[in-house]
């Protein structure tokens, strides 16, 4: 018997390979998807809701220098160990929509619209999640890197999150709307794209951020904590309600597969790479003791782990998905 | 500063503040908070393997207590210490069941079913959502061409039918393992089951694929041969007598479709000579779990495994005292 599939004459196969046993009626073949589920978890943390959202992830060859402080094959050799395609590193976004019953929070807003890119999912999985950008309360910026701040506008220039108040810690603010940090970096091409990338985002928004410190609540049950050498104010987070009880690391770690594995790696996102690696070790060596719930930016979506130590580096344990929340 | 909130009001928890909630300073509206969504995200997730399109579908988590009866050759506490290392809930085992379906182009093929629509409703949802994720997915469980069961166990074959006893998937062939539906069809094999577990199995057999719509499309295969094109039956047995895994390939890439080589992971991939009280054959189940690891793990092959976490695909590697499962990265972009 000859099932005549539809793909099958498309493409010109031979339909006698496909030959099945049994069939019970000739139907053409069911066309693929082609698309993903969309990428959001939800997870409880005391009475908090959270979902993680994948604002996407940018696979790329891994270019020189991506690990200052090594040698490439050395970080290559890594990748590959962690199953990346050979030459390749993937690096995921991930931002955190905190509801604690009285705010809607979100931590982080990804690299906002970017034509024809892997990147900039943020809105439509957030609205496949069942969240309305307009209903967000609160916007908290762990650092001013572009992957994180420029979700807050959309393709045309407006507000992501129309009714949100936009915090950024005030470390960072300060460092990167400095005009003498930014007159220094002009030979670094990162650092300037960085700090030309800060201005426009924020542009016309100087009056409007609210900027928060280390050691304070940013919302009732969210406390931000120093985190600094990635960026100068970059900053963690603390999410505690009832007994539950999380850490957001933000960048303490790009991705986990390099530099929770090998901690004193530095990345080439690093302003200050001692510090952040000083950082990495005191946050880790917290986060393994207490078996900490971690949820990294950077980390394969779902992003939420727990770390062990491993010799002289960590290993990140993925959260097994809860399909009934 | 109390917001008002709807769900404070729902839930008569209003505190006596809440009056001023709209004088709050940072609020550019007064407005309700957005009330909790209180379900998780549909479990589906979607991979290609060469031409292929691999949605792997959740059947949901069964909640076990931890017993010394879990596994045959370890107590409780080294169960219970298993799971403290893995950062899971001692005392309870959680096990996922993912069964997958496949897109080859020409059919599309369902590789086991999960606990049925029955367990689903008995379950309040834990369990038994495979024809709820799938319709989230948007696979029509009438536009499924072939089913192919890997072995005989209820949370394999029961989704086979509706809680009515209809055919969950009416327009699909059934593509069982010879030796399988042999053993679990022989009179004889089942007086003589060692245990009442497996003569329960046998009567569930009889229930499932005794079902006569279910034998009218029922056919056997073979171990080594290609099942449907692309998909080649492994014998894997120990688990039970005719257990198969399916080796799926299109082009170069391949994944390992490991059936229940090994139960989650987190416990049996870690610790490779535990007998889990659902092993048929123990001892057989052991070489075979071994070997297969050692292939997987040499070879550095996809492996999609039943009971592992949802997604349940990953890579094996080798450590001191067995194996370790290291997730496929979720891509947000098929």
């Amino acid at each position: 018997m000859i099932n005549l599939s539809r793909r099958a004459m498309l493409a010109g196969a031979a339909a006698t390979a496909f030959a099945p046993l049994a069939t019970t009626s000739a139907r053409a073949a069911a066309p693929a998807s082609g698309a993903q589920a969309p990428s959001f978890y939800r997870y409880k943390v005391g009475s908090f809701e959270c979902t993680s959202i994948a604002d996407g992830a940018r696979s790329f060859p891994m270019p020189d220098g991506f690990v200052k402080n090594v040698p490439k094959d050395q970080a290559l050799a890594a990748a590959e160990a962690a199953y990346m395609p050979k030459g390749m590193v993937t690096v995921p976004f991930n931002p955190q929509v905190i509801n604690t019953g009285s705010k809607i929070v979100l931590i982080d807003t990804g690299n906002g619209p970017v034509p024809n890119a892997p990147v900039g999912k943020l809105i439509p999985n957030m609205i496949a999640a069942g969240i309305d950008p307009k209903a967000v309360d609160l916007v908290v910026i762990s650092h001013l890197h572009p992957d994180h701040a420029n979700g807050i506008r959309t393709a045309d220039g407006g507000l992501a999150f129309p009714n949100a108040e936009i915090m950024v810690p005030t470390q960072d603010w300060a460092f990167w709307m400095n005009d003498e940090n930014m007159a220094k970096a002009q030979d670094n091409v990162m650092m300037k794209n960085y700090f030309a990338n800060t201005r426009k985002v924020f542009d016309g928004l100087h009056d409007k951020v609210t900027k928060y410190d280390w050691g304070k609540n940013v919302a009732p049950g969210i406390t931000a904590i120093e985190a600094a050498g990635h960026t100068p104010g970059h900053t963690a987070f603390a999410v505690a309600s009832g007994n539950g009880r999380i850490l957001v690391q933000s960048d303490v770690t790009n991705i986990p597969e390099l530099f929770l594995r090998n901690p004193d790696w530095h990345v080439a996102f690093d302003v200050d790479p001692d510090m952040a690696a000083k950082t990495r070790h005191k946050f880790y060596d917290m986060a393994a003791t207490e078996k900490a719930t971690v949820v990294g930016f950077h980390f394969a979506f779902p992003s939420i782990g727990h770390v062990e130590k491993d010799g002289a580096g960590y290993r990140l344990v993925p959260v097994a998905w809860n399909p009934v929340l | 500063m109390n917001a008002l909130n709807r769900r404070a009001v729902l839930t008569g928890a209003v505190a006596a503040g809440a009056a001023l909630a709209g004088t709050s300073l940072t609020a550019p509206l007064a407005r309700a908070a957005a009330p909790a969504a209180g379900a998780q995200a549909p479990g589906f997730y979607r991979y290609k393997v060469g031409s292929i399109e691999i949605t792997v579908v959740t059947d949901g988590v069964n909640r076990l207590p931890v017993t010394d009866e879990f596994v045959l050759n370890a107590k409780k506490e080294e169960v219970n210490a298993a799971l403290a290392e893995a950062f899971m809930e001692p005392g309870v085992f959680v096990g996922p069941y993912n069964p997958i379906v496949m897109n080859t182009g020409s059919k599309l093929v369902v590789v086991d079913t999960g606990t049925s629509e029955a367990a689903y409703k008995a379950s309040k949802g834990q369990t038994g959502q495979f024809l709820t994720n799938l319709a989230a997915a948007g696979i029509d469980a009438n536009a499924i061409d072939t089913v192919i069961i890997s072995h005989y166990h209820g949370d394999h074959i029961n989704g086979l039918l509706r809680a009515d006893g209809s055919l969950a998937f009416p327009n699909a062939e059934i593509l069982v393992p010879a030796l399988e539906h042999t053993y679990w069809t022989d009179d004889g094999e089942m007086s003589r089951s060692p245990t009442k577990r497996i003569a329960d199995n046998f009567k569930n057999v009889h229930r499932v694929m005794g079902n006569a719509e279910v034998l009218r499309r029922l056919r056997t295969y073979a171990w080594d041969k290609e099942v449907i094109a692309g998909v080649t039956a492994v014998g894997t047995p120990g688990h039970t007598p005719g257990h198969t895994s399916h080796v799926v390939s299109s082009g170069a890439a391949k994944v390992y479709v490991q059936a229940d080589v090994t139960h989650a992971p987190f416990l049996f991939a870690r610790h490779p000579g535990w007998h889990a009280f659902y092993d048929h054959e123990p001892v057989q189940a052991e070489a075979t779990r071994r070997k297969v690891y050692d292939m997987l793990s040499a070879e550095r092959m996809t492996v999609q495994g039943f009971h592992y976490p949802f997604p349940s695909v990953a890579h094996v590697e080798k450590t001191a005292a067995g194996y370790r499962e290291i997730p496929m990265p979720w891509n947000p972009l098929i």
